[in-house]
């Protein structure tokens, strides 16, 4: 008999949730590979198989039994366990009873800390069959699931019901219970091209036997199917497809059998704004929109039914019909919209919470004011469109259509202040301020957007962190994350030079927070949306370290763009020649003078120069001073770091052969206050003692 | 009709009495509406309170809900402030349930083979009653028809044994079976008296209605009545009828509708008085518990196992 076969685990349900499924299927096979690897039980690939009525996962070549493994347990020191005469000690008589054995039956272990009694014993290794329907059990309860139920009258707690368990070694039922289901070797097929229970008689033949039933159990190749298949859908239809990962991820997850189909509503429905339509067929219904070449919508879409229906006219006149009710509500909503311009409905915002504590959505839109007017002057535009898009920003939450589609927030705003006549920039402001929604999303492109959209994300952290909710672990409700990256996206991506530092200690004083220090909470901002700055480039492709995050951070500069710039600095430091020994030395230095407790400002007296290495930093030192100052004028940080590169060599020279903490007090302070002036030139930069940096990756 | 294979038209009270039958000969027990304005089916004291407890209990009726918001004057083809809901409930929930529902969809005309029946995950909460449950919409070529629940917990208290709900939307149904775009064009019967539409019977009932939800229901008498139902909704679960005090928390319930559509609440007023309809709804669901328990739960033992075909006593 061989060791091993390959093992099938599938979990037969009611619907599961789509937009939960990919990583339901994901975490259960990653939770039930952990378990096997924690139970010693060797394995080949695990692949993981999930449709709406199904989690599955087959382990390749899965041994039959554990590996034999010694046990070791430790006892007393040998010097404890027999006393001076070479006697066993009661200590050791009593290790050796909990053992169960005799005390000659114990062993030494030996290691260079000493001698111990031990005990050895061999334990045989369980057979999979008797562990699997544990792990399974353990890998299915550290699932992801937010809520889980219960059904019947059973305790059981999962997704959705449970109504089959299959767990197959090569062609044999593993016996068992699984959520109080006893586990066996039949599933079951699409609902309803294929009712009945199907017998798999071995994990290779899972997939083809679900294929036969109209079951395409593998998410990616049935995810794959559906791209395909809405593609050539939509060319038949005469444009493409307008389509979104996640839309795709969510039809994948609601099918067993996709099935294309093609429909169609009025042309007239096509006067509504695009993204109306969209998240009408899209968002509603699960339907891709279909475009043309210039991205114009057509009258059609796609839908992926879960049947090879007997009649499929009838399916699509059913879609068509619901699209045809939906779209018909959005247009009276958009009519009905229009008839009350922005500016008239901003008042009500005064009875809309925001949240508890921070006023009304009112409130929120006049800080917002406020403090995209400070960014605008800042960038030295114009603020009227900017305080005038701020003032309408939200009015178009008490919409019908957005009231419908919450999504559709800010463009809708942008249609209706369009609509009302509102200038072009007051309207396009609008439509950019909740830019960027999610990572890589489009960013602002007006400087009214830009400066709203900062203001409206900064004034969001502001006020949670006011109130005490920072976020922690993964508990971010308010999105805060995803706010100050956003920020730092904008600042950095667009190039605004932006005194950041006066922007956080404004919206935290206009923040209705009571007696908490401003100081605390606009450091805390500051630390927030910088701590997104490092999540920001260490995602990136980029090399950099969070080490040379630490350099520059210890600056703390006030603007987010000239962080960047020395970021840079830093990063292109690192792989100079000389930028080991240069860290190092600062480094020294920094604790030389931490010691000897320098004050900021002793002066160099030149007269008191005397050594030849001394003399040679000095004089590099003044020349590097004249060198660097107008680059730093310039933030041309790079090059200020390459000046002060050169630098190695007479500060090498100096440390060999200057001895700074002499008996002559004034020679003593004035090479310490040439040190301070060495360290305060790369400080003018960032802290690069901080950097650690190995040789090779210097070079 | 569709042209092919033309069905018998099923009118609105074919469909009605389809579903009473299908569920009937499942052994539910056909209750009838209640006789007080609610939102939902599942205040209907059928649903809510029994599915307190332990005890058995399988049922299936109509239920006339109102919601005042909805309401369009008539106007609208989807919309009302009045309709009607086609109520299951069965506890334990049974293990075959989402199939019993599909054959009760192929009663009706709906062949799972031809049309395209999904469930879609829909969540489903309901803070003023402290309850929620989790299920799916169910999509019939991507119309929703029906709500399918697993209560978790009821009034505040773990559901246990789970009650599994079933809501038809029955004008949707109706639309679609009888391929008319517009609520009030649905065919209340069509028997040896004439052709009856759910518009006569119906529409100057939507715009009166509207009229008085939307602009002359008196809002300080609303409040008032509020009031007095949440006081009498104490006062009776401290004499323990829970049953009464119930009534009174539908009361309240309506009454916060009908102001809700007045628009004579603020959001954070809106929300505390939600928080007062919960507290009633907790404290009667309690008060009901406490009540069976004090009877012994008398059902856990009567009632056969509410599988298919069993009927109940």
């Amino acid at each position: 008999m061989s060791k091993a076969a390959d093992f099938l685990v599938e979990i037969g349900t009611e619907e599961l949730p789509p937009k939960a499924l990919r990583n339901l299927m994901n975490a259960f096979a990653g939770g039930l590979q952990k378990a096997l690897d924690k139970a010693r039980l060797e394995h080949a690939s695990v692949s993981a198989y999930a449709s709406p009525r199904r989690l599955a996962v087959i382990v390749a070549s899965l041994g039959f039994a554990q590996a034999d493994q010694e046990l070791v347990v430790k006892g007393p020191p040998v010097s404890v366990a027999y006393d001076a005469a070479g006697k066993i000690t009661p200590a050791a008589k009593a290790f050796a009873k909990k053992c169960g054995v005799r005390p000659d039956a114990l062993e030494r272990l030996t290691s260079d800390k000493g001698e111990w009694l031990c005990f050895r014993s061999l334990e045989r290794g369980q057979k999979t069959a008797e562990l699997i329907p544990g792990l399974v059990q353990t890998a299915l309860q550290s699932l992801p699931i937010p809520r889980r139920m219960r059904w019947g009258e059973g305790e059981a707690e999962f997704v959705r019901p449970v109504h089959w368990i299959l767990l197959l070694h090569g062609r044999n039922v593993i016996e068992g219970s699984v959520m109080n289901v006893p586990a066996g070797r039949m599933t079951r097929g699409h609902r309803f091209h294929a009712p009945g229970e199907i017998e798999i008689d071995e994990p290779a033949k899972y997939l083809s036997l679900l294929k036969k039933a109209h079951v395409l159990a593998d998410f990616d190749v049935r995810r794959k199917t559906i791209v395909a298949a809405v593609k050539k859908a939509a060319k038949e239809a005469g444009g493409e497809p307008v389509a979104n990962e996640a839309l795709y991820d969510e039809v994948t997850a609601l099918t067993e059998w996709p099935v294309p189909l093609i429909g169609s509503f009025d042309k007239s429905f096509l006067s509504l704004p695009k993204e109306v339509i969209v998240a009408t067929l899209a968002s509603h219904q699960r339907y891709f929109p279909v475009a043309d070449k210039g991205d114009n919508l057509l009258p059609r879409f796609i839908t992926i039914a879960n049947l090879v229906s007997k009649e499929p006219d009838r399916v699509r006149a059913g879609n068509e019909r619901v699209i045809r009710a939906r779209l018909a509500d959005a247009a009276f909503f958009w009519e009905a919209d229009k008839r009350v311009n922005l500016a008239d409905r901003r008042d009500a915002l005064r009875d809309v919470v925001y949240q508890r504590g921070l006023g009304s959505i009112y409130d929120k839109s006049a800080r917002v004011a406020r403090l995209a007017a400070a960014v605008g002057s800042q960038l030295g535009v114009e603020t009227p469109a900017i305080e005038r898009a701020a003032s309408l920003a939200k009015c178009d939450l008490l919409t019908g259509m957005v009231g419908e589609f919450p999504e559709l927030q800010g463009s809708m705003g942008r249609y209706y202040a369009a609509a009302d006549g509102e200038p072009g920039a007051v309207a396009e402001a609008i439509g950019e301020q909740y830019l960027p929604r999610f990572a890589g999303d489009a960013l602002p492109e007006t400087v009214a957007g830009q400066a709203l959209a900062i203001a409206d994300k900064l004034d969001t952290i502001a006020g949670v962190l006011a109130l005490g909710k920072k976020p922690s672990g993964n508990r971010d409700p308010f999105g805060l994350r995803r706010s100050a990256l956003g920020i730092v996206r904008i600042i950095i991506e667009q190039g605004l030079d932006l005194d950041f530092t006066a922007l956080v200690a404004a919206t935290i004083a206009d923040q209705p927070v009571g007696d908490k220090d401003e100081k605390d909470l606009s450091e805390g901002l500051y630390d927030f949306v910088t701590e997104r700055m490092r999540a920001y480039y260490l995602d990136g492709q980029n090399s950099l370290t969070t080490e040379m995050f630490a350099a520059v951070m210890a600056k703390r500069p006030v603007s987010l763009l000239d962080f960047d710039a020395r970021l840079k600095a830093v990063a292109a430091f690192v792989k100079l020649e000389p930028a080991s020994s240069l860290a190092a030395a600062n480094k020294r230095i920094g604790n030389i003078l931490k010691q000897a407790g320098v004050d900021a400002d002793i002066s160099i007296d030149q007269s008191l120069i005397t050594e030849p290495a001394e003399t040679a930093l000095f004089e590099s030192v003044v020349k590097a001073q004249k060198a660097i100052a107008p680059l730093l004028a310039s933030r041309d940080y790079t090059n200020v770091l390459t000046t002060l590169a050169d630098l190695r060599d007479p500060v090498d020279g100096f440390f060999d052969h200057v001895m700074v903490m002499t008996d002559d007090a004034a020679l003593r302070n004035n090479r310490l206050a040439l040190l301070a002036e060495l360290r305060a030139m790369f400080l003018n930069v960032a802290d690069v003692s901080r950097l650690s940096i190995s040789q090779e990756s210097a070079h | 009709m569709k042209k092919d294979n033309p069905p018998a038209l099923l009118t609105f009270q074919d469909l009605i009495l389809a579903l009473q039958q299908f569920w009937a000969e499942r052994g539910c027990v056909i209750a009838q509406p209640y006789d007080m304005p609610m939102g939902a089916g599942t205040f209907h004291p059928a649903t809510f309170l029994r599915a307190v407890g332990p005890e058995p209990w399988s049922a299936a009726y109509v239920q006339p809900c109102r919601r005042p918001t909805d309401g369009r004057y008539g106007d609208n083809p989807f919309r009302l402030q009045h309709y009607y809901q086609f109520q299951v409930v069965i506890k334990p929930s049974p293990e075959d349930f989402q199939d019993v529902y599909l054959e009760s969809l192929c009663t009706i005309g709906i062949d799972p083979t031809v049309h395209d029946i999904r469930f879609v995950e829909d969540n489903w909460e309901s803070p003023s009653l402290g309850a929620w449950g989790l299920g799916w919409e169910v999509w019939l070529n991507g119309m929703e028809i029906t709500q399918f629940t697993y209560f978790q917990q009821l009034g505040g208290l773990e559901c246990r044994p789970v009650t599994g709900e079933i809501t038809y939307g029955l004008e949707r149904l109706a639309m679609y079976l009888q391929d008319v775009e517009n609520i009030f064009d649905i065919v209340w019967t069509d028997g040896p008296l004439g052709r009856i539409s759910y518009r006569d019977v119906y529409h100057q009932n939507e715009v009166e209605q509207s009229r008085y939800n939307f602009e002359l229901a008196d809002i300080d008498s609303l409040f008032h009545a509020f009031d007095l139902a949440e006081h009498d909704c104490q006062r009776l679960i401290e004499l323990k009828l829970a049953l009464p005090a119930y009534e009174q928390m539908l009361v309240a319930s309506h009454t916060f509708n009908l102001l809700d559509a007045r628009q004579a609440m603020s959001v954070s007023e809106r929300q505390r008085f939600i928080l007062r309809v919960r507290d009633m709804s907790k404290s009667v669901a309690a008060a009901y518990y406490a009540s069976r328990e004090a009877m012994g739960f008398p059902m856990v033992e009567s009632a056969g196992p509410p599988q298919r075909g069993a009927s109940q006593r």
